[in-house]
């Protein structure tokens, strides 16, 4: 598959941060959920995933990100939108994940309601 | 069986029945297979009174046995105990560490394995256990379907949200698409949008003129365009445009197994895309013509208003001379040109001239042509040096398309002297006080034909009482009727004759209605323009 997918992450205060570059479709998706999954662990209850450099988002990428927010609700941990696109918003918005996610302006924001 | 016996064994199994009941609550609400098993294995605990109990999944009889739940990792040793068939089979195994090993067909032919070691207290596995542990597996077969479903419901809820998106997506681009006044920004819109909700991996906007490739926009933009032509898992739609072909291209449709085919939804609304970019291409192209189309209207009229400023309203009046003129255009702004100038010696400039064209390219040459005509008139220099100059002029502010047929006729009012040149314009004619007429065809090509420097040659005449001098433009000889007629050089002549008593404003009038009779309804083609000089 062909994917242009870049990801960086850095953890502070507690809360992993996810910052994507590019189009979220299968292969980004799995490198966001290998990230996750490499770096979640019990003293990370909190994710950002900062999307201000991806501007599409397909609906493989986002059965990914719900099988993250799956996993943190178990674990009454909590995920973290941040920098959304208004057409990505709108999309997450229809899809239902801001049913069991949340969103903020920026990272920073994040981390203060984290 | 006595009374006691009997209460007891009923409130035994009515304990067992509520036991079952809830067991199935709890089995039925399993988010996940692992959960599914924890739940059964505390379950069983409970109902069989035994720690040790290890559950094992696979997907297909071909499939390895994947641990959920393991109370102990040595259980796996036993999973070759476990016989598969079709119906569930329990083992009672002669080991200490391992009693039962059970395996339950599933419904979609997954399999559970069950290991269970012995009782808490040691003792064996009653018939009532044994029962028990049917009806429970039973239930468990049940809240695998439970466990099913659920996950059904979920994917067909996402199924159905990303349907609402699919729409919503098509309803907001076209939205989008239609206030959008950049094409590359529609293409970039339009093809970021096709990829997301038809889940293709990438996708690209190709613009064809003939064979040539005018233009590529890729999502992601590295895309490469030789990967683009030789996939094999490509979805394509095509439209032409004012003779361009726009090619849009879907590829590799994802699913989480990995590539899969594009269906009849991905082609829907790949074509409803395409549609909609090429309804916004045709839209911005109207509305770029419309914008032109206004800016030249204001150019025109501009250029109208500076014709109309060149052109006399007034001609001068000459001292035992009548004379007039007329000028109707046939677009907004013409081509034809006519003045008479008074001179600083007292004599007077009677100059008419036509350029080749029309609208505004032709009002810039007639704006040329009579500042040079007023800068050298009053210069002393001769017509044919005042021609080759003009000549010189009109060569160089002209596209090589452009050039003015021009007539000037020097007038010594006292003398009645007419000093002549006729640069490639069409006869003027001369009707003589005896009704001889006369045309004055001497001159050279037309001003801002070659630049080859040459010559004019002029001519003299005598313009005595009762003398006329009729210019004119080719628009009114060659004006045209429906039967695709022209007026003629001979009525025209014919007219001049048979209306020779009118005064000249009079005659001017008189033949612009006799041109408009003859072309009846059709549209006049070219500006019609006149001037008489009659000499009393």
């Amino acid at each position: 598959m062909i994917s242009d997918f870049r990801l960086t992450s850095e953890i502070k205060d507690s809360s992993l941060i996810i910052h994507t570059e590019g189009y979220i479709n299968n292969v980004g998706g799995q490198k966001i959920a290998d990230e996750f999954n490499q770096k979640h662990g019990e003293e990370i209850r909190t994710v950002i995933l900062n999307l201000e450099k991806s501007k599409v988002v397909n609906s493989i990428g986002i059965s990914f990100l719900i099988e993250i927010i799956e996993k943190l609700n178990e674990t009454d941990g909590k995920l973290i939108f941040t920098n959304l696109d208004s057409s990505i918003d709108k999309t997450f918005s229809i899809m239902g994940l801001f049913h069991f996610a949340s969103k903020a302006d920026s990272v920073d924001d994040a981390l203060k309601t984290g | 069986m006595t009374q006691p016996d009997l209460t007891s064994l009923f409130d035994k199994l009515n304990l067992q029945v509520k036991s079952f009941q809830e067991g199935f609550e709890v089995l039925s609400q399993s988010k996940k297979l692992e959960e599914l098993a924890k739940h059964f294995s505390h379950i069983l605990r409970g109902n069989l009174l035994t720690l040790n109990v290890n559950i094992f999944y696979k997907k297909d009889i071909d499939s390895e046995w994947c641990e959920l739940y393991l109370y102990k990792k040595k259980s796996k040793e036993f999973l070759n105990q476990v016989e598969i068939g079709e119906l569930p089979r329990i083992i009672y195994l002669q080991d200490a560490f391992i009693k039962i090993a059970i395996s339950l067909p599933l419904i979609d032919k997954s399999y559970f394995a069950l290991l269970i070691g012995g009782k808490v207290d040691n003792s064996e596995f009653s018939e009532l256990d044994k029962l028990t542990l049917q009806i429970f597996l039973q239930l468990l077969g049940n809240g695998y379907i439970a466990f099913l479903n659920q996950k059904k419901v979920k994917e067909l809820l996402f199924s159905l949200n990303h349907r609402i998106l699919q729409l919503n997506s098509l309803i907001d681009t076209g939205i989008e698409i239609s206030s959008l006044e950049k094409s590359d920004s529609l293409l970039d819109l339009a093809l970021e949008r096709s990829v997301m909700l038809t889940n293709a991996s990438a996708g690209s906007i190709s613009i064809y003129e003939g064979d040539q490739l005018l233009k590529t926009v890729n999502f992601p933009t590295a895309l490469d365009q030789n990967y683009v032509i030789n996939s094999q898992h490509k979805l394509q739609t095509k439209f032409e445009f004012m003779g361009r072909l726009y090619v849009f291209t879907v590829l590799e449709k994802e699913s989480r197994d990995g590539i899969v085919d594009f269906d009849d939804t991905d082609e829907i609304l790949l074509s409803a895309f395409a549609r909609q970019l090429n309804s916004a291409i045709e839209n911005e192209h109207l509305h770029k013509e419309a914008l032109e189309n206004e800016t030249n209207k204001k150019e025109i009229s501009l250029a109208a208003e500076i014709q109309q400023k060149i052109i006399p309203s007034i001609l001068p009046e000459i001292k035992g001379y009548e004379v007039a003129g007329i000028n109707i255009p046939s677009k907004e702004v013409g081509g034809d040109y006519y003045d008479c100038i008074k001179l600083n010696d007292g004599r007077y400039a009677l100059v008419i001239a036509d350029v080749a064209g029309k609208g505004v390219p032709a009002a810039l040459l007639v704006s040329t042509l009579n500042a040079s005509l007023n800068a050298y008139l009053n210069s002393q220099i001769q017509l044919d040096e005042l021609a080759a100059r003009m000549n010189k002029v009109i060569y160089k502010a002209s596209p090589s398309n452009k050039f003015i047929t021009f007539f000037i006729a020097v007038l010594s009012p006292e003398s009645g002297e007419l000093d002549i040149i006729n640069a490639g314009h069409n006869p003027s004619l001369i009707l003589k006080n005896d009704k001889r007429l006369y045309r004055v065809e001497a001159g050279g090509v037309a001003l801002g034909m070659f630049d080859m420097n040459l010559p004019y040659a002029g001519e003299k005449l005598i313009f005595n009482k009762g003398d006329k001098l009729l210019l004119y433009t080719d628009g009114i000889p060659e004006a045209m009727n429906s039967a695709e007629e022209e007026y003629s050089d001979e009525k025209l002549e014919e007219f001049y004759l048979l209306n020779s008593d009118c005064a000249a404003s009079e005659f001017l009038d008189k033949l612009v209605a006799e041109v408009r009779k003859h072309t009846a309804d059709t549209p006049q083609s070219d500006d019609i323009t006149a001037l008489l000089l009659i000499r009393k």
